[in-house]
C-alpha cells in the first residue's frame, strides 16, 4: 500500500525512534537494578502466567471504581487486539496485495473484532478524558500539604494523561477512519466492518485521489504516531501497560504481614531513591497515577500530607529527571527521598494498614517505601519525640506504656480464679495477652471477660505473667528493626520454656507478629497461633459455649487491619457475632476494604497531625451511624476498643452507638452476669 | 572542647518502691534502675554542643545495674569515650558522689562538665555545685541551653531558668560545671541495632573509684544521715465539685468570698 519512499521513511523512523526508546528502557532496567536486594522471586513461570491471566481478566483493575474499570477494559481489550491490527497494517504497507478488507472467514472475524474494539477504545478513551478534564473528580487531587515534585506541580500528570489520551484517540481513530476511507474507495460496505461501513457512507462524495491520500494519511497517523511516540513511551504513564504485568508477576508473595528485614543491618532504611529495594523502584514505573491508593488511605482521607500515590508519582518524575545519572550510579549523594518524594511528617502519618498495597491495580507497595524511610530515620535518631519515648520504654521495660514489667499480669488479680502460669505448668492454650490488653484499663476489662468466658467453658489456658514482652508488631512498622528483634528473641526464649499446644491472643497486631514474623526466632518454625475470634467460634461450634440468650440488637462490625486485610480473618468474628444472635449490618467499607481506625504503624503513640480534619476513627464512627439504627459497633481488637470509644465521645455519639468487644457479646449471650464479668 | 557528662542511674519510679527492713533505705529486691532523666538531658545538650562546635565528649558514670547498656547507648548516640567508676557503690549522697567524680575529673582533660540539675534519689540537688567547689571552677544550675563561640575563646553562653518563666543569659568562663534542667530537644533515641554494633566494637574504660575514703576527701562525710524512710501518707483525697454553684458554696463556707 505504501510507496517505496514512504516505506523507507518509515523504516528510518523506526530505527531512530526505536533507538531512543531502547535507551529509555535500558535506563529503567539499570535504575531498577540499582535498588537494594529483595527476597528472591521464585517460580517465575507460574508468577508470570498468573499475572497475565489476572491482567487478561482485568482482575486487579476491577477491585474498585467499577465504571472507570469498564472504560479501562474497553481500552485494554482494544489495545491488546491492536497488537495484531498493527502487525496486519505493517504487512499491508510492506507486502503488496496483503489486505484483510473484503474477506470472510478468519479475516472476517479479525475485521469484525478490530471494527468493534476500535469503537470501544474510542468510547472508553473519550469517557476517561471527559472524566479527567471535565468531571474533574476529587480523587485526582492531592491534599494541599502533600509534597509534589515541581513537574507534578506544573501539571505534569494531566499533561501526560492528555498526551497519552490523544495518542490513543489518534492511533485508533485514524486506523478506524482509514478503514472507512478504504471501504469508500472500493465503493461498498463490508458486513464484517459494520461501524467503518457506516462511516464510509459519509465519504462517498470524495474523489478517488482524495480517498487515496486519505488512506495514506490515516496509515501514517495510526502507525507513524506509534513510532514517534516510542521515545516518549518509557517516560509516560502509558508505560504501565508493559511494566504493570511484570510488576504484578514480581510482587512480594510472602504473607502480607511479614515485613522483609533490612538487607544491611549496619545501614538500614532508605534515604535516597536507590536505597529502596528493586521491587519498590519498579513500582514507580508501573504506577498509572490513578490515585486509588490515595482513595483507600486513611491518612490522606483525614487530611494529612501523606499520599501514597504522590510518593510513587514523585519517585517517577525524579527518576525520569535524573535517569542518566541514576542509571550510571553517579547519583549517589544526590537528593534524598525526603527532598523530592515525601515530607517527613507524611512518612510518620502512615498507619501501616496495607489498604494502598491491597487496592493497587498494578501491584505497587508504597507502604513498604514508608517503612524503609522510617528505618532510616529511626537509625539516625530522628524518630518523632513521642515515638522515641515509646521505643525507650519498650527497650527498658518491654511495653509501650512505660509501665513496670512486673505490673503486666496485674489485670488478672481481679479475677476470682487464678490463671495458670504457663511458665510452670503445661497448658493447652498459651494466651499471649499483648500490651494494650494487659495495661490499658478499658482493655483489661475485656481481658478479664475473655478469661471468665474461657474458664466457664473449661478451657485449659495460661499466661506468661511478667515474662511476656510486647510482640513488637508495631515496633517493626515504626522502623525499629533491632528492637523488634530484641523483643522477638525475648518472647521466643520465654515461649521455648513453656509447654503448650496453641497460642491465642485477642490482639490482631500481636497475632500478626507471632503468626508471620516470629519464624526466624523460633526453632521448629512459626507458632500455631489463633485469634480469639477463631477460638470463640470453635467453642460455639463444639458446643462448649452455648448462647442461652439471643441478643436482640443490631450491630456492625469493624475488621481490624491486622486480622482482616493482613490475615484474612473475616469470617470468625462474624460467626461469633451471629452465634450471639446479633443482627449484623455491614458498613460500606468492610472486609478487604475495611477502613483503618488510625492506630496502626505506631500512630497510636503519636499526636494527630495538625492538618487532620477528622480522625480515621471518627470518620469510621460516622460511617457506622449512617447505617441507621445500629446499637453496637463491634470490635475484635484492643486498640480498636480504645480508639472507637474515644471516637464515639469526640463525635458526641454517646447514646447513639456503643462500642462492644466480641467478648462482651459472648459474655452476655452465654449468661455470665455483669458481676461475674467484672 | 573537652565535654564531660556525669551520669548516674536512679531507681525507676514506675516500679512499686518498698522500704527495706532497716526502715532507712529502699528494698533492692525488685528495685530497677533507670538513667536519671536530667542526666540524659545533660548528655543530649552535650551532644548538640559537640555537633555544632566540635570537641570530644566523655561520659562518666558510677557502676550500677545496667550501667554498661547506658554507656553503650551514650556511645551509640555520639559520645566519644565512656568511663565506668567501680568500687564506689556505697558513697554517701552528693558529697560523696562529687568527691568520686572530682577524683576522676582531675585526671581527665575537661573544659565543660555537664550533669543533670537533680535526680530522683537526690536529697539536695547539689551535685553540680559540690563538684564545682571541689574543682574550684564556676557553676550554673538549672541550665536549658549552652552555646559556644559568642563571647569568644574559653567562654560559653548559657540560659538559666528562674521561676515565673524568667530566663537569664549568662556568660561563663571555662572550665565550668553546668546543671542541666532540659536540653534544647528531647534526648535522642539510639536504635538497638546501633547499640549492639557499638557493644561489639567499643570498650568501656574502667576506673577504680576511691570508694569508702571519698567521703573523707570531701571534708568529713556528707553531713547527712537518714533517720527514717517511709512512703508518703495518703491524704484525705480531693472533694469533687459539680459546678460553679458548689464552688461558690465552698468558698463562702470558708469565708473566702
Amino acid at each position: 500500500m505504501l510507496t517505496t519512499a514512504e516505506r523507507i521513511v518509515f523504516l528510518i523512523l523506526v530505527v531512530v525512534c526505536g533507538g531512543l526508546a531502547f535507551r529509555g528502557f535500558a535506563n529503567i532496567v539499570r535504575i531498577v537494578r540499582r535498588g537494594r536486594k529483595a527476597e528472591p522471586r521464585e517460580g517465575l513461570l507460574g508468577r508470570f502466567l498468573q499475572a497475565f491471566l489476572d491482567v487478561a481478566l482485568q482482575r486487579p483493575v476491577f477491585k474498585t471504581r467499577p465504571l472507570v474499570s469498564v472504560f479501562h477494559a474497553f481500552i485494554f481489550f482494544g489495545f491488546s487486539f491492536y497488537l495484531l491490527v498493527n502487525v496486519n497494517d505493517l504487512l499491508e504497507a510492506y507486502v503488496s496485495g496483503w489486505s484483510m478488507i473484503g474477506r470472510g472467514g478468519v479475516a472476517g472475524v479479525f475485521n469484525l473484532l478490530s471494527d468493534l474494539l476500535s469503537v470501544l477504545v474510542l468510547t472508553g478513551m473519550v469517557a476517561l478524558l471527559v472524566r479527567r478534564f471535565l468531571a474533574k473528580p476529587k480523587s485526582l487531587e492531592f491534599n494541599a500539604s502533600v509534597k509534589l515534585h515541581p513537574r507534578v506541580v506544573a501539571g505534569g500528570v494531566p499533561r501526560d494523561s492528555l498526551i497519552v489520551g490523544v495518542f490513543i484517540l489518534l492511533h485508533v481513530g485514524a486506523r478506524w477512519v482509514g478503514t472507512a476511507l478504504h471501504l469508500a474507495k472500493e465503493g461498498h460496505g463490508d458486513p464484517w466492518l459494520p461501524t467503518a461501513s457506516l462511516l464510509a457512507a459519509g465519504f462517498s462524495g470524495l474523489g478517488e485521489a482524495a480517498l487515496e491520500t486519505g488512506t495514506h494519511l490515516c496509515w501514517w497517523v495510526a502507525m507513524g504516531l506509534i513510532v514517534l511516540f516510542l521515545p516518549y513511551f518509557p517516560r509516560s504513564k502509558h508505560l504501565h501497560l508493559m511494566v504493570a504485568p511484570v510488576n504484578l508477576a514480581l510482587e512480594k508473595r510472602t504473607p502480607r504481614g511479614l515485613l522483609e528485614a533490612p538487607p544491611d543491618a549496619a545501614n538500614p532504611g532508605a534515604k535516597e531513591l536507590t536505597d529502596l529495594s528493586w521491587p519498590l523502584l519498579l513500582d514507580s514505573y508501573a504506577c498509572i497515577m490513578c490515585n486509588r491508593c490515595q482513595d483507600a488511605c486513611p491518612a490522606h482521607a483525614t487530611g494529612t500530607p501523606l499520599s501514597p500515590a504522590a510518593l510513587e508519582i514523585n519517585k517517577r518524575y525524579y527518576a525520569n529527571e535524573h535517569a542518566a545519572s541514576l542509571a550510571s550510579g553517579d547519583n549517589t549523594g544526590g537528593a534524598g527521598l525526603l527532598d523530592f518524594a515525601i515530607s517527613e511528617d507524611a512518612v510518620w502519618s502512615c498507619t501501616s494498614c496495607y489498604a494502598c498495597v491491597r487496592i493497587c491495580p498494578v501491584g505497587n507497595a508504597p507502604m513498604f517505601d514508608l517503612i524503609e524511610m522510617r528505618r532510616g530515620l529511626v537509625f539516625d535518631g530522628a524518630a518523632p519525640d513521642e515515638v522515641a519515648e515509646v521505643l525507650r520504654h519498650l527497650d527498658e521495660k518491654g511495653n509501650s506504656f512505660g509501665e513496670s514489667a512486673r505490673k503486666r499480669p496485674r489485670w488478672a488479680k481481679k479475677l476470682d480464679f487464678k490463671i495458670p502460669d504457663a511458665r510452670k505448668q503445661p497448658v493447652e492454650y498459651l494466651w499471649f495477652v499483648g500490651d494494650f490488653a494487659s495495661y490499658d484499663p478499658q482493655c483489661q476489662e475485656i481481658s478479664r471477660t475473655v478469661a471468665r468466658i474461657l474458664n466457664s467453658a473449661g478451657i485449659d489456658f495460661g499466661i506468661l505473667y511478667e515474662t511476656e514482652r510486647s510482640a513488637g508488631n508495631d515496633i517493626r512498622r515504626v522502623g525499629e528493626e533491632g528492637l523488634f528483634e530484641s523483643l522477638a528473641e525475648q518472647n521466643a526464649a520465654a515461649l521455648a520454656e513453656c509447654e503448650f499446644e496453641k497460642i491465642f491472643t485477642t490482639d490482631p497486631h500481636t497475632f500478626n507478629a507471632l503468626k508471620n514474623e516470629y519464624g526466624p526466632f523460633v526453632d521448629g518454625g512459626p507458632f500455631d497461633v489463633v485469634h480469639y475470634s477463631t477460638l470463640l467460634l470453635d467453642l460455639f461450634t463444639q458446643g462448649r459455649l452455648e448462647a442461652g440468650t439471643q441478643l436482640k440488637a443490631r450491630g456492625t462490625y469493624h475488621d481490624p487491619c491486622f486480622l482482616g486485610r493482613y490475615n484474612g480473618g473475616f469470617e470468625a468474628p462474624r460467626g461469633v457475632i451471629r452465634a450471639c444472635g446479633l443482627e449484623l449490618v455491614e458498613m460500606p467499607r468492610s472486609r478487604e476494604n475495611s477502613f483503618c481506625c488510625g492506630a496502626g504503624g505506631g500512630r497510636i503513640w503519636m499526636k494527630d497531625h495538625p492538618d487532620v480534619v477528622e480522625r480515621p476513627s471518627e470518620n469510621r464512627i460516622r460511617e457506622a451511624l449512617e447505617l441507621g439504627a445500629v446499637d453496637y459497633f463491634v470490635v475484635a481488637c484492643p486498640k480498636d476498643l480504645t480508639m472507637y470509644r474515644d471516637a464515639v465521645k469526640s463525635t458526641g455519639s454517646e447514646g447513639q452507638i456503643a462500642v462492644k468487644d466480641i467478648a462482651d457479646l459472648v459474655a452476655e449471650a452465654i449468661g455470665l452476669s455483669a458481676a461475674e464479668v467484672n | 572542647m573537652k565535654i564531660v557528662v556525669l551520669m548516674k542511674r536512679v531507681p525507676d519510679l514506675v516500679e512499686d518502691l518498698e522500704v527495706d527492713g532497716s526502715g532507712k533505705a529502699l528494698a533492692t529486691e525488685h528495685l530497677k534502675l533507670t538513667v536519671n532523666e536530667f542526666d540524659d538531658h545533660a548528655l543530649e545538650e552535650g551532644l548538640l554542643l559537640k555537633e555544632t562546635s566540635g570537641g570530644e565528649l566523655t561520659v562518666v558514670a558510677l557502676d550500677a545495674a545496667d550501667v554498661d547498656k547506658m554507656l553503650f547507648t551514650a556511645l551509640a548516640k555520639g559520645a566519644d569515650r565512656v568511663l565506668k567508676i567501680t568500687g564506689a557503690a556505697n558513697v554517701e549522697g552528693n558529697t560523696g558522689l562529687a568527691a568520686v567524680f572530682e577524683e576522676v575529673l582531675s585526671a581527665q582533660e575537661h573544659d565543660l562538665i555537664l550533669t543533670g540539675v537533680q535526680a530522683a534519689d537526690d536529697r539536695d540537688g547539689q551535685l553540680g555545685p559540690i563538684v564545682a567547689a571541689l574543682l574550684d571552677v564556676p557553676c550554673v544550675e538549672v541550665v536549658t541551653q549552652v552555646e559556644v563561640g559568642e563571647p569568644g575563646e574559653g567562654m560559653v553562653t548559657v540560659h538559666k531558668e528562674y521561676s515565673g518563666g524568667v530566663v537569664a543569659e549568662l556568660e561563663i568562663s571555662l572550665p565550668a560545671v553546668l546543671g542541666i534542667q532540659a536540653a534544647r530537644q528531647s534526648p535522642r533515641y539510639a536504635p538497638v541495632s546501633k547499640v549492639r554494633q557499638i557493644q561489639q566494637s567499643a570498650t568501656i574504660e574502667t576506673l577504680a573509684g576511691a570508694g569508702e575514703s571519698s567521703g573523707a576527701a570531701a571534708g568529713g562525710g556528707s553531713g547527712f544521715s537518714v533517720v527514717e524512710m517511709t512512703a508518703p501518707e495518703t491524704g484525705a483525697g480531693a472533694q469533687m465539685l459539680a459546678g460553679v454553684d458548689e464552688l461558690m458554696a465552698v468558698l463562702e463556707a470558708k469565708g473566702v468570698v
